[in-house]
């Protein structure tokens, strides 16, 4: 009696679970994997990037999916610990059986997230990762749409060409793409004629750098490269003002050229260069109306600007996507080997860059604009064919602004 | 530059030893490892970022604020740890991981991850004394701490409360023997702790920034100076901040920025192995 009362309940039950492995409901979706720091000591560029994917998600979805399957992302916080990354990497491409995974931020979180999706044969494009050793290891699933030579090249070049600074500090953050960031741009400038005559590495999140600033006012320095990330930015320049130690160049390739950095700075913001990729005004030519699309969207979703870090969530998710679609058009399955195949050949135009990988994985167009805050925005002053305004250098010291 | 790197280890180690006062205190009279002390410290400076931001009140009028939230919140620790079974130190050690994690999150949800910054203007200037650059912010780091200190020594020596307090952190059994309310000084230490971290926290978003998760290196601070100080020594807490500001300083001076932490660790480990009783501390 208690048996036959519990069937309906418990046949319902099989019917739920079955559903969900059933090849019809598989087949309704396209399901991709993200995994993130959406908590812990990089929640804030982890939030961006998961932002970035959720807009490229809902575009290609509000545009009738790929061939009319709708996509889903599963989203996973890595908590900005490696080891949880690859637990939650294990779990999207063991279990959840995801058919590409994107995201990613910094190379402590993408490098191990590659190993298990190398061992999955599932592709991963990721989002923000610098460090040259993660694209050497020979893994063919692995792409990203950043490289640490878009930052160097164009940093360099302005340095050499138009700057040609006596005394040039090179300061870097204690992680391994700050780190080659720094060498690279070192050797660079050296071998175009212009001596590093300070190399200094400190650790992220450095509550004091008086002592720092003390040495570089001893040695007169002109320009300071830092290498450092937003909040290091925030207390450097902060002390830098403090102690009246007035460089003729201010310049963080990584974390100034943010909406919110000026926020948090105000006027102490003004003269300072940082180098992007993309923001609301600066996008790659002839993108102008995906651009526009891109920051309309990101707007009636989450109610602010978008910045660079959302579009480089947004970049890796539509390679991710458009090769999964070229995938569907030539009739094939869409199995992991078939989606790396498409995205080793994939030539897509987008607001941030020319999506095309080398044999690596790097992406071959990526490079940076140098930009200078002035009057609150962000203008580019390098190269010379993309200038919307004139850098001002030497930057005016702290006392001599309002 | 020799100057400017001693001026600042010591306003360093100001900075260290008013984080590090009531993480001391709590844990000297009440034994309780309370980890979640960073994350109190970040909650005070986004009550203050919040207040400054929003009404445009300068920052010494976000102090009270501050304080208020944090004695609020510590009360209700209290009222978690008083309940704790032994081994005390490693409950709470449990129970204040839980509360760091969830006043972690709770900041995420509340302010984003973006890092904030408590802009002062006063403390962009300051007083030239021949080569001696002072900013304000770096006198008042060092005002501020050695007030502190100096109020919680005559606190703790010349008062009876005081001696009530140290002698629940010699030995709370023989405390509640002598007729001390051992239970009333945890309450009464946890108090005085709130107050000093909401006395903290404003500074921290003022000096450094805030984030949700700032507070573990706090944290590590914190018991780092109290490790220096030995526990119940308040005038050790200033001398050990001021010995790990210096010794960092001159580490960057000397030996480049990336010897910071490694010299900072080097003095901890060397006192743990020669002084393990504190720095100012007689060998029994």
């Amino acid at each position: 009696m208690l048996c036959s009362r519990r069937f309906p309940i418990i046949a319902c039950l099989l019917l739920l679970v079955f559903w969900g492995y059933s090849p019809f409901a598989v087949a309704a979706t396209i399901r991709i994997g993200e995994i993130n720091p959406l908590s812990g000591r990089l929640a804030k560029q982890g939030v961006e990037i998961h932002q970035g994917v959720a807009v490229a998600v809902a575009e290609v979805n509000e545009t009738g999916g790929l061939d009319g399957l709708r996509v889903e992302v599963i989203s996973r916080d890595d908590q900005s610990q490696p080891d949880v990354a690859i637990s939650r990497a294990e779990e999207l491409c063991g279990w959840k059986k995801v058919l590409a995974l994107t995201g990613g931020y910094v190379d402590s979180l993408v490098g191990p997230i590659s190993e298990v999706a190398k061992k999955y044969q599932v592709p991963y494009v990721a989002s923000a990762s610098l460090q040259k050793e993660l694209s050497q290891r020979g893994n063919p699933y692995f792409f990203r749409v950043a490289r640490l030579q878009g930052f160097v090249e164009p940093l360099c070049s302005i340095l050499a060409d138009h700057v040609h600074p006596q005394r040039l500090a090179l300061l870097h953050a204690a992680t391994p793409g700050s780190t080659e960031f720094a060498r690279d741009l070192r050797s660079c400038l050296q071998s175009r004629g212009i001596a590093v005559m300070l190399m200094e590495k400190f650790r992220p999140g450095t509550p004091d750098f008086t002592p720092l600033i003390g040495k570089l006012a001893n040695m007169n320095i002109e320009v300071i490269i830092s290498g450092g990330f937003f909040a290091d930015h925030l207390l450097l320049l902060r002390q830098l003002k403090e102690n009246r130690v007035n460089p003729k160049a201010y310049i963080g390739p990584f974390g100034i050229a943010y909406e919110s950095f000026i926020r948090e700075m105000g006027d102490d913001a003004e003269y300072l260069y940082s180098t992007c990729a993309w923001n609301p005004g600066i996008t790659n030519p002839g993108t102008e109306a995906a651009s526009k699309g891109f920051v309309e969207r990101f707007r009636s979703m989450f109610h602010r600007e978008p910045n660079t870090t959302n579009m480089h969530g947004y970049t890796s998710t539509r390679a991710v996507l458009t090769a999964m679609q070229n995938v569907l058009h030539q009739k094939k399955p869409l199995t992991g080997p078939n989606i790396r195949q498409s995205l080793a050949e994939l030539d897509l135009v987008l607001p941030m860059e020319r999506v095309a990988f080398d044999n690596h994985g790097d992406p071959r167009h990526y490079r940076h604009l140098v930009v200078q805050i002035q009057k609150g925005k962000f203008e580019v002053v390098y190269p010379p064919e993309r200038t919307t305004a004139s850098a001002i250098y030497p930057m005016p010291t702290w006392g001599q602004r309002k | 530059m020799w100057t400017t790197a001693v001026v600042s280890g010591i306003t360093l180690g100001s900075f260290y030893t008013l984080i590090a006062l009531g993480f001391a205190l709590i844990f000297g009279v009440t034994h309780t490892f309370n980890l979640a002390h960073g994350e109190l410290l970040v909650l005070a400076g986004y009550v203050a970022y919040w207040l400054w931001k929003t009404s445009g009140v300068s920052l010494l009028f976000t102090f009270p604020a501050a304080v208020l939230v944090t004695l609020a919140v510590c009360l209700l620790l209290q009222r978690v740890f008083s309940r704790l079974s032994e081994p005390l130190e490693l409950n709470s050690i449990v129970m204040s991981f839980g509360a760091a994690i969830l006043l972690q999150n709770g900041m995420l949800f509340c302010f984003s991850g973006d890092y904030r910054l408590i802009r002062v203007p006063t403390f962009n200037q300051g007083l030239h004394f021949n080569t001696l650059y002072l900013s304000y912010g770096q006198l008042t780091l060092l005002a501020l701490s050695l007030l502190v200190t100096a109020l919680l020594y005559l606190l703790m020596r010349h008062t009876y409360l005081g001696k009530a307090l140290r002698a629940t952190i010699q030995d709370r059994e023989a405390a509640a023997l002598a007729g001390i309310n051992v239970g009333g000084m945890g309450v009464l230490a946890f108090a005085i702790g709130a107050m000093l971290i909401g006395l903290a926290g404003p500074l921290y978003g003022c000096v450094h920034y805030l984030y949700p998760t700032a507070g573990l290196q706090a944290t590590l601070l914190a018991i780092t100076i109290t490790i220096f100080a030995g526990v119940g020594r308040v005038r050790g807490l200033i001398v050990g901040g001021w010995i790990l500001g210096l010794a960092e300083s001159c580490a960057v001076v000397l030996l480049g920025a990336s010897w910071r932490e490694v010299v900072g660790a080097v003095i901890l480990l060397t006192l743990l192995a020669l002084r393990p009783q504190g720095i100012l501390e007689r060998k029994q």
